[in-house]
């Protein structure tokens, strides 16, 4: 029991200590939270006369768009992680924690939560943003359930990303982290709703697990919330954390080769 | 001629500091001049208007028969530069670098190639030619870069801190090489924060403090002028009382100084040739000597004698001991 | 007189030659200008495809036909963002010390850069309209509007070059140049490149009509979607001159600011 306790104290304290790192240099929070606000904004301004297409499930494009934010700020998140991870492995502070005697497991739970922690700041600040431009809220279930599924999304991304970290040791991995993550949230019905896709981004975003996970977000937005279209979203979240979680854990065991 | 002729340049910065308050100094070609002073004394804000990188907010300066602000491009022409950051791109071997600088200064390209080879074999670098300058370490930089100040062959070198940082083998190495240059007939313009190197290599030496020249002479001259040399010694018991009559003796060969640590300190007036004296008067005074170290005037002393302060970290550093009996 | 032109010219190739070699030897560059306009063209082009049902919306041969400028804008003007980059970085390390030092002309050191920007334009629009031809678009201006398609993207990228050598040699610091990334995409949003502005939502629309991107974008597209135009052609120019204007001005004005503060 006392290990557990300690166990979870050390993954309180690296969670902390990702969450202080945003604290204390706010600015580098900032392209988290502008890169997706832009995104959603700017995909609106431009393709939003798709909704007049029939077959189209909202008349705001805003509405639509909105859970792609979530799910976009959530994954950057997730791979500002990773860069920071790669980043603290180039300046010999990661060999610290390697030499503690925290249990692998720990430690990367204390930093893939982190970025859940995290990615509360730009789903708020999409969420304000969204609904000033006339998004409709999507009730408290669906803003709850939204929330959640974003901050694991947050840390599956996370685990991605530090996989990439541990594997390449550099921070010139960054971008492979973060296309990874943006081709993941916009290889899916992201524009428009599946039946409207086109060409190999229709066949793709058939077989995305993440199109499950955006359609589960998406509830309350676009129609109501409900259990049928939830637990597939919640399975492939399942189903990705499970792969991320162990490719992250097999790269820190492997640290020592 | 003198290769470099500087009167009362000046440099100040907007906000208001000034980083060279008027100096004057020459140098005289086939000269190694060092410029030695402390962190911020305006050492680096001085290389880099002599070699054009900055504009002197008063005075003027001539190298290599050309002024530094009307005839700039002129003074690139003849100068080579290896500067403290030692600006090399870590993507580029360092045979690229080599040849991109042969490129700027107009060298044909067969030419080029040829300098630029033979230079890499000089420094010691042939082997490491074609791996990225990122993989080497901070003496094969340095190497590189005086390496790339030479393609041209210039008649003055300018060095800028040439081996801060660098481990005792890689600066005797660069040491070696600027000897070499020399002897070959450059003019040396260096800048160091090392009093061993200011006094191994240069044939004249600037002291520079606050933006200002505190001293300027030979290093034999500089040290001359200034020091005489201490006598520092321990008893064999460290008997109070006995303290106070050994320092009654000692004070008839010189000032004492303050003791640190135990160890007493007199300040020969005379010379090292007193310290025989020295050690009988104290045998005829009954007083066994343990440990007796004769310590000559370094430049630091010099520092300390023009600016009231030692030289950064000078006292880190270790002095120019001899034991006893040691010539002169 | 000229010895001494072709000996500019030597330096300038040679700082060019080294522009284009870090692009290449450093994936962070050259994944702006490629890699992630591609991903953005494949996206687009799948998930808005739709939009050529719609009443307002041009005829075209296909949607991807459409995109294609958009994709080769945002490159060229990623690529000076990247080049603004790489020249900061320079300055932070020193090298820029390197070249003042030497007798070469002072304003190689941006025309060197420049012409790698120029260079890597000219390499993604080819990239395009190769990517184009192979995923099933059709080039309505035949080989002779792809061709002024090309020429146009270098020329684009020419123009971006000197507004990053701009931002570099102002700021000198390559994190400043790296928080430009995000006006970049701002700037074509509120544009006509990637959307027919009558289709835009307002106030984007609005500001389209008024961003000189919107008439480079048109005079990227048109010789893809509807053949050669004097007129459109023209305008693409004009706006590309625009903002070499800018930049060029603002480039003056940085390198003799940084020449004299040393």
């Amino acid at each position: 029991m006392t290990a557990l306790r300690g166990d979870l104290t050390m993954t309180w304290a690296l969670m902390r200590r990702g969450v202080n790192e945003l604290l204390r240099v706010p600015a580098a929070g900032i392209p988290g939270i502008l890169a997706p606000t832009i995104f959603m904004v700017g995909l609106t301004a431009v393709f939003g006369s798709l909704t007049l297409l029939p077959g189209f499930t909202t008349d705001d494009y805003i509405t639509f768009i909105l859970p792609v934010g979530f799910l976009q700020g959530a994954g950057f998140t997730g791979a500002a992680t990773g860069v920071n991870l790669a980043r603290d492995i180039e300046l010999g502070w990661f060999d610290r924690l390697l030499a503690s005697p925290a249990p692998r497991g720990v430690l990367l739970a204390g930093t893939v939560l982190s970025a859940s922690l995290r990615t509360v700041l730009p789903f708020s600040l999409l969420m304000i943003v969204g609904l000033s431009l006339g998004a409709e809220f999507p009730g408290v279930d669906g803003l709850l359930l939204a929330l959640a599924i974003a901050a694991v999304f947050a840390a599956v991304a996370a685990s991605y990303a530090v996989t990439l970290a541990l594997k390449f040791r550099t921070q010139a991995a960054a971008p492979l982290m973060q296309a990874g993550v943006f081709m993941a949230v916009l290889f899916t019905s992201a524009y428009a709703p599946e039946p409207l896709l086109t060409g190999w981004l229709k066949d793709v975003a058939a077989v995305n697990p993440v199109t499950l996970i955006l359609d589960a977000v998406r509830q309350g937005f676009v129609g109501g919330v409900t259990w049928s279209d939830t637990w597939p979203g919640l399975l492939a979240l399942a189903g990705l954390a499970a792969v991320v979680v162990a490719l992250a854990m097999r790269g820190l065991s492997r640290t020592s080769d | 001629m003198a290769a470099i002729e500087i009167r009362g340049l000046e440099r100040r910065f907007s906000g208001g500091v000034v980083a060279v308050a008027g100096i004057d100094l020459e140098v005289a070609e086939g000269e190694i001049y060092a410029f030695l002073g402390p962190n911020g004394a305006g050492k680096t804000t001085t290389v880099r208007m002599l070699t054009t990188l900055l504009r002197p907010t008063g005075g003027h300066a001539i190298v290599a028969g050309h002024d530094v602000v009307r005839e700039a491009a002129d003074v690139r022409r003849s100068i080579g530069v290896a500067l403290q950051e030692a600006a090399l791109d870590p993507l580029m071997t360092g045979r690229e670098l080599m040849h991109l600088q042969a490129t700027l200064h107009g060298i044909p390209r067969n030419d080029g190639v040829r300098r630029s080879t033979a230079l890499l074999n000089r420094v010691g670098l042939t082997q490491a030619a074609d791996r990225r300058i990122g993989t080497y370490s901070g003496g094969m930089r340095r190497r590189l870069d005086l390496a790339t100040a030479l393609v041209h062959d210039p008649n003055v070198l300018f060095l800028d801190e040439p081996t801060t940082g660098l481990d005792p083998v890689s600066r005797r190495a660069i040491w070696e090489e600027v000897r070499k240059l020399n002897d070959e007939g450059t003019t040396v313009f260096l800048t160091t924060q090392y009093l061993e190197e200011a006094d191994q290599l240069a044939d004249r030496v600037g002291i520079i403090d606050d933006g200002r020249m505190a001293a300027e002479g030979t290093p034999a001259l500089l040290k001359a002028q200034v020091g005489r040399p201490r006598l520092e010694l321990t008893l064999v018991t460290g008997v109070n009382s006995e303290h106070t009559r050994a320092v009654e003796v000692l004070a008839r060969f010189g000032e004492p100084l303050p003791s640190k640590n135990g160890m007493l300190m007199v300040s020969l007036e005379r010379g090292a040739s007193d310290i025989a004296l020295v050690v009988r008067a104290l045998d005829e005074a009954g007083l066994g000597v343990e440990t007796l170290n004769l310590v000559q005037p370094s430049l630091d002393d010099v520092f300390v004698e023009k600016t009231g302060r030692h030289l950064e970290g000078a006292d880190k550093q270790p002095a120019a001991e001899t034991g006893v009996g040691a010539e002169q | 007189m000229r010895g001494r032109l072709v000996w500019n010219l030597r330096v300038v190739a040679a700082l060019g030659r080294r522009s284009v070699m870090q692009a290449f030897r450093r994936p962070q560059f050259l994944a702006p200008i490629i890699v992630f306009p591609s991903l953005f063209l494949a996206v687009n082009t799948g998930g808005a495809g739709r939009a050529v049902d719609l009443p307002q919306f041009p005829q075209v041969h296909g949607f991807l036909d459409f995109q294609l400028a958009g994709a080769m804008l945002q490159s060229t003007m990623l690529a000076g963002v990247s080049g603004a980059i790489a020249l900061a970085m320079d300055i932070e390390i020193g090298f820029v010390d390197r070249l003042i030092a030497a007798p070469i002309a002072r304003s190689s050191f941006v025309l060197g850069r420049l012409v790698a920007t120029g260079m890597l334009g000219m390499i993604a629009g080819i990239w395009f309209i190769a990517v184009g031809l192979v995923f099933g678009a059709h080039i309505a201006g035949g080989v002779m509007g792809a061709l002024v398609v090309i020429a146009m993207v270098a020329l684009n990228a020419l123009a971006w070059g000197t507004v990053g050598a701009a931002l570099a040699l102002k700021s000198g610091r390559a994190s400043v140049a790296q928080g430009v990334f995000p006006l970049v995409f701002v700037i074509l949003f509120l544009s006509s490149a990637f959307f027919p502005r009558g289709l835009l939502l307002e106030p984007a629309q609005t500001i389209a009509d008024w961003n000189p991107m919107s008439l480079i974008a048109e005079g990227l597209r048109d010789p893809i979607i509807s053949g050669l135009s004097f007129g459109s052609t023209m305008k693409g120019l004009g706006g590309i001159a625009i903002v070499a204007a800018i930049g060029t001005a603002l480039s003056m004005w940085g390198l003799r600011a940084r020449l004299r503060a040393g």
